[in-house]
Parts: C-alpha cells; sequence; structure tokens
C-alpha cells in the first residue's frame, strides 16, 4: 500500500540506522524496514515544519507528506509551536502549509529509552494530541485508529479495511499501554512534575547552575533536538529575501543588544536561561507544555548535562532544607 | 491572514534621502518608503540592508507624516556603521510596524512628564510631534533630556522649537559640562529636582540607556509616582518582530509584541530588565 502513496506523497517513517533510529524517507525498497511502536526517532518532528534552514520567500518543499511512527512526546510538542506559529494575529505562512500538508500518524509507545520520561510531565506514551491516525502494530496485524477529519479523509481515499478491530485488540493494546506506563514510572519515581520543576527552578539558587553548566560548550544539541524549542534567526539574502535558521538561547550573543548588552553572557545564566524558558516562563504565555518529557537533550549532550539529575538534585535541596 | 504576514515578513523598499548628522555618532536617515507607511508613535521598524543585515528602531519622525520617514541612529554595531556608511539614494527595506507603542489614552488631560537620555531621544522626538499635534489634549509637557557632553547633545534645533511651544517646558543636563554649556552639568535625575510638576495628575515616560532608565525609575519612584503610570520603551534584541524568533524574551514577555512599552509594574519581576 506504502508503495502506492510515494507517487502523490513523501513518506518519512523510523529506520534504524545503525544504533540510531530516524524518520528517514521511504522508497519503495524500504518500506518493509519500517519499525513500528518504538519510542522517539533521534531528531525531533518539528524538523518538519522548523527545518534548521529554510528561505522562507522561496520554499518550495510543499509536496504532500506522510509522518509514520511519531510518538505522543513528538505530536504533543507541536501544540505549543502551533500557538507560537498559528498564533491568531500573526500566523506564520510557511509552517502553517507544512502542517497543512502533513498527514501525521501516530504510534503507541511499546517500548522505552533511557531518558524518557513523558509520564512524569503528565503526558501518556501513546498518541493524545495532533495526531491524524493512529497505528499499532501487533503481531502481524496493524491497527488504525483514525482521529481527525484529515485522517479520516485519507483512510477513505487510499486504506481498504481488512477487518474491525475487536475487543480482543483493544484489550491488547491497552495492556501494552499499561505496561510502557508502568516502565515510564518505575524508571522516574523520584522525578518532580512539569510544575514542580518550574517553582524549583525559579527558586533555586546559582550554584547549582555553575555547578551543572561546568561541561556545557554551547552546541546547542539540546535545543536543535528539543522537539518545542523553536527560536530562530534570519539571515538576509539578495532581493530582500530571507532565511530562516534555527537559533538557540545556547549560542553566545542570542540577546546581545547593539549597544553591547547581553544579559546572557554568563554560561551559567544561559544555560539556566534555557529551563526557565520551558518551565517558568512559557506556562505564564502558553497553554501547552514546552517540554513533553523525551529526554533527547540529555542523550545528545556532549557534556554528559542531565536535566534530570539536575531537577532531583534541587528538589532535594529542598527537602533537606525543609 | 496568510498574504498579510508574508507582507509582514517581504519589506517595503525605502530610498535614502538625506543624512543628518546629530553627534559624532549619531545620524539621522530619512527614507522615502515606495508606498506609505503608518506607525503610532513608540512602535518599532526593522530596517533591513538588503543581503546583510536588519535591525529594529522606532523611527524619530512624526507619526502623522506617512510618505517620508526619519530613523535616527547611533552607531554601535555590525548593522549600525554599515547604515553609517550608506550615502543618499540608497534603498533599503523597512518592514513593521511592531508592537505596543505609547498610550496616547494614558496622556490625555495629563501632565507628561518625559525623562530621557542619549539616543533615547529619537523614539522621544516622535512622541512629542505627537503631543504637539495634539496638545489641546493635555494639561502640559515637561521634558528632562540628558546626554553625556554637549557635543552628544541631538535635535539641536528641535530643542530651540520646543522651548517656544507655550505647554511645553525643557530641561537639559550634560554629565560633563563644557564652556559652551549654560544649562545643567550632572547626571539627568539631578533636572527631576528643578521641575514643578503635579504628581497626582501626571504619567511619566523613560527611555534611554538601561542605566539611566533604572536610576530615573527609582527616583520617579521615590517622588510618588504610580508603578503603571511610569512607561518604559524596552531595548531587546527584536528580530522577527512577531513574538515568535525568542531573541527579545524578557521573562514572560515577548518585548517586541508585548511591548516595547511597558508600565513599570509589568515589567518590575520579569529578569535582566536593566541590561
Amino acid at each position: 500500500m506504502l508503495s502506492g502513496l510515494l507517487k502523490d506523497y513523501s513518506i518519512f517513517a523510523p529506520i534504524q540506522n545503525g544504533d540510531n533510529v530516524e524518520y528517514d524517507p521511504i522508497t519503495p525498497a524500504t518500506t518493509g524496514n519500517i519499525i513500528y511502536n518504538h519510542p522517539k526517532p533521534s531528531s525531533p518532528l518539528k524538523t518538519f515544519f522548523l527545518p534548521v534552514r529554510e528561505n522562507i520567500f522561496t520554499t518550495s518543499n510543499y509536496k504532500k507528506r506522510i509522518i509514520i511512527g511519531c510518538p505522543a512526546c513528538d505530536l504533543a510538542a507541536l501544540s505549543i509551536l502551533d500557538e507560537i506559529y498559528l498564533n491568531q494575529d500573526y500566523m506564520d505562512p510557511v509552517y502553517s502549509k507544512h502542517r497543512k500538508n502533513t498527514i501525521l500518524i501516530g504510534t503507541d509507545c511499546h517500548s522505552i529509552n533511557e531518558h524518557c520520561h513523558c509520564t512524569s510531565y503528565g503526558f501518556n506514551p501513546w498518541p493524545e494530541e495532533n495526531a491524524d491516525i493512529i497505528l499499532t502494530e501487533i503481531g502481524e496485524n496493524i491497527i488504525l485508529k483514525i482521529i481527525s477529519e484529515k485522517g479520516q479523509e485519507f483512510k477513505d481515499q487510499h486504506i481498504s479495511l481488512i477487518q474491525e478491530a475487536n475487543t480482543k485488540d483493544h484489550q491488547i493494546i491497552n495492556d501494552l499501554r499499561e505496561k510502557t506506563v508502568k516502565k515510564l514510572n518505575e524508571k522516574n519515581t523520584d522525578l518532580p512534575d512539569y510544575t514542580i520543576t518550574g517553582e524549583l527552578i525559579a527558586q533555586s539558587s546559582e550554584n547549582i547552575w555553575k555547578k551543572y553548566s561546568e561541561t556545557c560548550v554551547s552546541c546547542g544539541a539540546c535545543s536543535a533536538i528539543c522537539p518545542t524549542c523553536s527560536c530562530f534567526l534570519f539571515i538576509e539574502r539578495p532581493e530582500f529575501e530571507k532565511v530562516r535558521s534555527l537559533d538557540t538561547c545556547q549560542y553566545p550573543g542570542f540577546e546581545r543588544v547593539a549597544a553591547g548588552e547581553d544579559p546572557l553572557r554568563p554560561l551559567e545564566k544561559r544555560f539556566r536561561n534555557r529551563y526557565m524558558c520551558k518551565y517558568v516562563w512559557k506556562p505564564q504565555k502558553f497553554h501547552s507544555k514546552a517540554c513533553t518529557g523525551c529526554g533527547r537533550c540529555i542523550e545528545a549532550c556532549i557534556g554528559k548535562i542531565n536535566k534530570n539529575d539536575l531537577f532531583r538534585e534541587l528538589k532535594q535541596n529542598l527537602t533537606v532544607e525543609a | 491572514m496568510t498574504t498579510a504576514i508574508v507582507d509582514l515578513y517581504k519589506p517595503v523598499k525605502a530610498t535614502l534621502t538625506r543624512v543628518i548628522e546629530e553627534s559624532p555618532s549619531i545620524k539621522t536617515f530619512v527614507l522615502k518608503p515606495e508606498r506609505n507607511f503608518s506607525f503610532k508613535t513608540g512602535q518599532f521598524i526593522e530596517l533591513i540592508l538588503e543581503g546583510i543585515g536588519e535591525a529594529p528602531f522606532t523611527p524619530s519622525s512624526s507619526p502623522l507624516v506617512e510618505d517620508e520617514l526619519e530613523v535616527t541612529i547611533m552607531k554601535a554595531g555590525f548593522v549600525t556603521e554599515k547604515i553609517h556608511n550608506l550615502n543618499e539614494g540608497a534603498v533599503l527595506g523597512i518592514r513593521g510596524p511592531y508592537g505596543r507603542g505609547y498610550p496616547m489614552n494614558e496622556m490625555y488631560g495629563k501632565e507628561v512628564l518625559i525623562l530621557g537620555g542619549g539616543c533615547g531621544f529619537a523614539p522621544i522626538r516622535s512622541l512629542i510631534y505627537n503631543l504637539e499635534a495634539e496638545q489641546d489634549k493635555i494639561e502640559k509637557l515637561t521634558f528632562c533630556y540628558g546626554s553625556k557632553t554637549p557635543k552628544d547633545c541631538i535635535y539641536k534645533g528641535y530643542i530651540d522649537h520646543l522651548r517656544s511651544v507655550k505647554k511645553f517646558e525643557v530641561f537639559r543636563s550634560v554629565d560633563k559640562a563644557d564652556a559652551s554649556w549654560d544649562e545643567t552639568e550632572g547626571v539627568v535625575t539631578c533636572l527631576l529636582d528643578k521641575i514643578n510638576i503635579n504628581i497626582a495628575n501626571s504619567v511619566a515616560v523613560v527611555v534611554g540607556p538601561p542605566i539611566m532608565m533604572k536610576f530615573g525609575v527609582q527616583k520617579l519612584l521615590d517622588m510618588g509616582y504610580p508603578e503603571n503610570k511610569i512607561f518604559l520603551s524596552m531595548e531587546k534584541n527584536m528580530s522577527c518582530g512577531l513574538g515568535k524568533c525568542g531573541h527579545c524574551m524578557m521573562g514572560k514577555y515577548f518585548v517586541c509584541k508585548d511591548g516595547p512599552v511597558f508600565t513599570y509594574e509589568e515589567i518590575k519581576d520579569q529578569p535582566d530588565i536593566w541590561k
């Protein structure tokens, strides 16, 4: 079925590449290699909507797309991007077009990666927002649940149903879901939740940020790989064209003004800024959470900084003080 | 909607028709946009050098004039240095206007106090043009302006004009005077000791370098100005102008979209407001 769709759509799905699983373009030869029900791919889903670099005046990458195998953390992360980029007053036409042209096929996670912690922040390891269709592989069977109108249209056009899922299938899906939740909860028992994390960060002393930023080299990998980090830089091109390039507050000079003041010049302040943004400031501005617990920033950090260790220590310090 | 924002990112071309030297490091650039361009006083624009870069500025001209735009720029960074090297006839891009400007409604019926320093006079001049046009609606305007030395005082001819407007009073200071200076010597806040103003019926506007704004606000609070009657025009690294790119985040605010004009009450608990 997928091979037939390739005429009209670009299809992306999780494929194993050595140790990595990535959202890779699917060809007729690789449709059999798709991994279903896997936790998040190495790179975030956001890059389909906010590419690392894009000329926003000439971008023509508008072929319809299907992205298969999006886990809940990646899908939930689109909610805050939508709040920012599809803002009623200033809708971003490029982001909006990418969103409209993409069918998102979510998937339940049947296993977890070392740093997965979605349940700690109130998300379940199965798609509950932004998916058009949810796909689960059980044994030989693929079970689809149609969620959105877009998903329904897609199904009507392209998918011929073999049979209706039965009670037993639903039971299996639910059992698998419960298992994944249990694994996540056991792994992250002592991790403070999203709101408490915000309070801990807001009250924290400077020392802990100095301690944890000691090995930070300002490479920005944590932001690049984050499914909700969405800051960007404009690069001017001839003919007054603009290239949008993903940027991060972790780079020196991000907030520097012409007169030279740069509030984020000290490394520990810059390092803390990213967490203040995610857990303190964004919650004051937006409804959607700015961290969905995917744990990619921990995996990507070449300084081996683990934000969850930091938050655990903040929590512990508070307990000790009390 | 979609086309509207493409227009917002796409600049209006504007021709540089005149360059006025205001001080050794400050010039005013008079621009003729290819179509009328309107803004509210205190809103900012992005000024674009094709293929090079763009930077945010608050126009210094009257918001009532739509076929010409003036931007007063201090040579301070990469883009501003390139702009300073431009000659008449150059074509630039402008996009915007962005953000929330000065709240004119708050000023009607009031004694307006403006405290400005250095290049902060640029956005203030646009506000004063607006107040002059609407002088029937305000009680009076007291303008206190400070700069480093007499040479750094900008808009010299305009100051003379302001002194001739009946409802306006102007006080100036320089940090370091010379033989040519017959006004006050000292930091700009010392001018606040000279003014006579009914604070209960007054609003204050403060624009200038961060350190000046910090001490200016402190002094106004000591004088009895309520926090919500002190308006500040904040300088951050505004880039997209639409609350998306993140460069101007000041705690929970995007300065470009939620500001750049804020009351002190709104921003007092946010981080790094004076940096």
